[in-house]
């Protein structure tokens, strides 16, 4: 589906934020390393995208209502098997209908479990001043807890890249931290210049989250994305 | 020539509705003005009393003979906007209105009679500055808006407000340290234009090498920023910004937006243009001495010489609080040190604690060893109140034979030299030899921090444009 389509079919259907699926789409094919996510509708879906994704794979809730996917028990990580996945559907789907009774529960996203790495955040939000703003930080459960996190205006030169990612007191993690080897500087470098480009080229939406992004020593991968449409 | 032009060189300036009231201050500041001041005022009690203060005084804006470059308008609220279209019709250069009670009241009303001011201003085409504010001062033509600024003499050093009261101070504090300023603008609500104009046309001005901004709120944060990234490569920009922004936060759904705060949106916005952010007054003026007065700098290590005794350690500290280094000096000084310090009889590690009976030829061997010395980039020499106190008394020609000494040596070498001249118990002392040592362009402070954050900054500021 067209990026334009896209929005005007969230805008149609009164949702504010992007599904998981549809904001990995467009970020793909603005040239972001993200893992392919793809929709199932139902368990039998679910176990053949695994399949064809190749194993471990990760569910999670496909739901405009629910926002905190983990909170609601809706994800489910590295499952090895078709059966494996036909049990975490069924888990997934009675946990949310319990927690958001109301919720319309379309499915499950089932994408490839990325091999670990370094959890970054890259993300953009909007400054009632200077506009579009990023961050970047650790990520995944981190970035909530020791908010270790630096910020540039867009647009963004080469510079406050490179400065923003070794302005965080984590840093030494990135570097290679007790023997890990370091991870890729240069892709992170990139991707925080392209995000800039991607936020200015598109200022229709509001917010925005890469979270986790799984950094490696060769590469990046975007594991989550969620975006939000500006109001 | 353009609007802001005409309004900041003057050959004509006209007041309105200045009073008894205020103590004619607008009127009585401008008696130092170089060019024509005319008075506009309708109210029979005032109008002969500003005949006495020896201003021709005329009814309407549109009376007054000739071009008007200039206007200051201090009338009520309720006769602002018929004076701003007199503005229009006679086609002045620019206006300030010093009028308040608008959107700064924080009523509707107040906003209102903003709005209109701003839609009448931009279709008439006026360079409107304020409302809510005291406009200019350039001081080499004697356009002031206290009778307590100076005149005739002005200085390298342009400075934007939003507030009259940091435009004053900055002028009289920053005199008090060598500072002084070609022009400086207060621009209060910014109505028309914000500050990006005034920094646009201090960015072109001839007379202005550096720019001091205080701000508070802003119209177009992202345009500022673009203008920033421009200005900084031609001149440095020191920016305070004062007030806690409002976050004007909404309902956020993204770990990023929940994450991002205001303040550190602004240390971002000030980093990555090379602005040079300060928090204070005194910072503010600190850091302008520094770019005015230091030498470009091209490293961040210490050589430090202590006169008063015993204050090495806090130096020390000072300077690496700063993030700046004092590190041993090369085998070389060392070896030469030896030489001459064996009769001296002092410590000669760095930072040097030498005696303040130290002979002034020693000093300046002291000086010259840390000018070749490789591991060191910059110089500060500590001189204390009551060391220079004693040596008043023994010979009150020393000051004077220190700086003399001083100056010849920083015209000489390519270091950049500070002096720090801490009060202790004789703050009038320090202060004297503060302003005499700024004077010659030795700049001067008056705690080592004070000198470390300067040096600092100017550091930081040349290091950006390395390496931009």
């Amino acid at each position: 589906m067209s990026q334009h389509s896209v929005l005007s079919r969230a805008r149609q259907e009164g949702r504010g934020q992007l599904t998981e699926v549809e904001a990995k789409d467009w970020l793909r094919e603005a040239g972001f390393p993200v893992v392919e996510t793809r929709l199932a509708r139902s368990r039998a879906g679910a176990v053949t995208l695994s399949r064809e994704t190749g194993f471990p794979v990760v569910l999670k809730i496909a739901s405009p209502q629910v926002i905190h996917k983990s909170d609601a028990g809706g994800v489910k990580l590295g499952l090895n098997s078709q059966s494996a996945v036909a049990r975490a559907y069924r888990e997934i789907m009675a946990s949310v209908a319990d927690k958001h009774p109301d919720a319309s529960l379309e499915g499950v996203s089932v994408q490839r479990m990325a091999p670990p790495g370094v959890e970054v955040i890259m993300g953009m939000s909007k400054d009632p001043q200077f506009g579009p703003v990023l961050m970047f930080g650790l990520g995944g459960i981190w970035v909530e807890l020791l908010k270790d996190v630096a910020f540039r205006i867009v647009p963004l030169l080469p510079r406050d890249a490179r400065e923003m990612i070794r302005e965080i007191k984590g840093f030494p993690l990135l570097e290679g931290y007790r023997g890990s080897p370091p991870v890729h500087l240069p892709t992170l470098e990139e991707m925080l210049l392209q995000l800039s480009s991607f936020v200015e080229a598109n200022p229709e939406i509001g917010e925005l989250d890469l979270n986790p992004v799984f950094a490696y020593p060769d590469g990046a991968t975007v594991a989550d994305a969620r975006i939000i449409l500006e109001g | 020539m353009n609007g802001l032009e005409r309004a900041f060189n003057p050959r004509t300036v006209v007041v309105v509705g200045d009073k008894k009231g205020q103590g004619f201050f607008w009127l009585k500041s401008l008696k130092s003005f170089q060019g024509q001041v005319f008075s506009v005022q309708i109210d029979p009690n005032e109008i002969p009393l500003i005949e006495e203060l020896g201003y021709t005084n005329y009814p309407s804006l549109m009376d007054v003979p000739g071009e008007v470059d200039y206007v200051i308008v201090s009338v009520p609220r309720v006769a602002a906007l018929s004076v701003v279209r007199d503005c229009i019709r006679k086609k002045v250069g620019g206006a300030t209105l010093f009028t308040s009670a608008f959107a700064e009241t924080g009523t509707e009303e107040g906003r209102d009679a903003q709005e209109e001011l701003g839609r009448v201003a931009r279709e008439g085409g006026l360079t409107l500055i304020g409302p809510n504010c005291m406009g200019i001062f350039h001081p080499k033509i004697g356009l002031r808006f206290s009778v307590e600024q100076y005149f005739g003499e002005g200085g390298r050093v342009g400075f934007i407000s939003q507030s009259g009261a940091h435009v004053g101070q900055m002028a009289v504090v920053g005199a008090l340290h060598g500072v002084r300023l070609s022009k400086g603008v207060s621009f209060g609500n910014a109505v028309v234009m914000d500050s990006t104009a005034y920094l646009e046309y201090l960015d072109k001005d001839e007379e202005t090498d550096i720019i001091g901004m205080y701000l508070e709120g802003l119209k177009d944060g992202g345009g500022l920023f673009r203008l920033l990234r421009e200005v900084v490569r031609r001149k440095p920009v020191v920016v305070w910004k004062g007030g806690e922004t409002e976050d004007g936060r909404r309902a956020v759904m993204s770990h990023t937006a929940s994450l991002t705060r205001s303040p550190q949106v602004w240390e971002a916005a000030l980093r990555q243009t090379g602005a040079i952010p300060v928090r204070n007054l005194e910072e503010m003026v600190d850091t302008v001495k520094g770019l005015l007065y230091l030498k470009p700098p091209f490293g961040d290590r210490m050589g430090i010489v202590a006169l008063s005794g015993g204050q090495s350690v806090v130096v020390s500290d000072a300077f690496a609080r700063a993030g700046l280094k004092v590190p041993p000096l090369s085998p070389t000084s060392y070896k030469e040190l030896e030489a001459f310090f064996s009769v001296v009889g002092a410590s000669y590690r760095n930072p040097f604690d030498v005696s303040w009976q130290l002979p002034l030829d020693s000093l300046r061997r002291i000086l010259d060893i840390l000018e070749r010395d490789p591991n060191i980039d910059n110089i500060a020499i500590e001189v204390s109140g009551p060391f220079l106190a004693r040596r008043w008394e023994s010979r009150s020609e020393f000051i004077g034979e220190l700086m003399g000494m001083l100056v010849e040596f920083r015209e000489q070498w390519p270091k950049p030299l500070l002096v720090m001249l801490t009060p202790v118990q004789q703050e009038a002392i320090a202060m004297e030899g503060r302003a005499e040592f700024n004077r010659v362009g030795l700049p001067s402070y008056s705690s080592f921090d004070r000198a470390a954050q300067s040096l600092k900054k100017v550091i930081d500021y040349h290091r950006f444009l390395s390496e931009a």
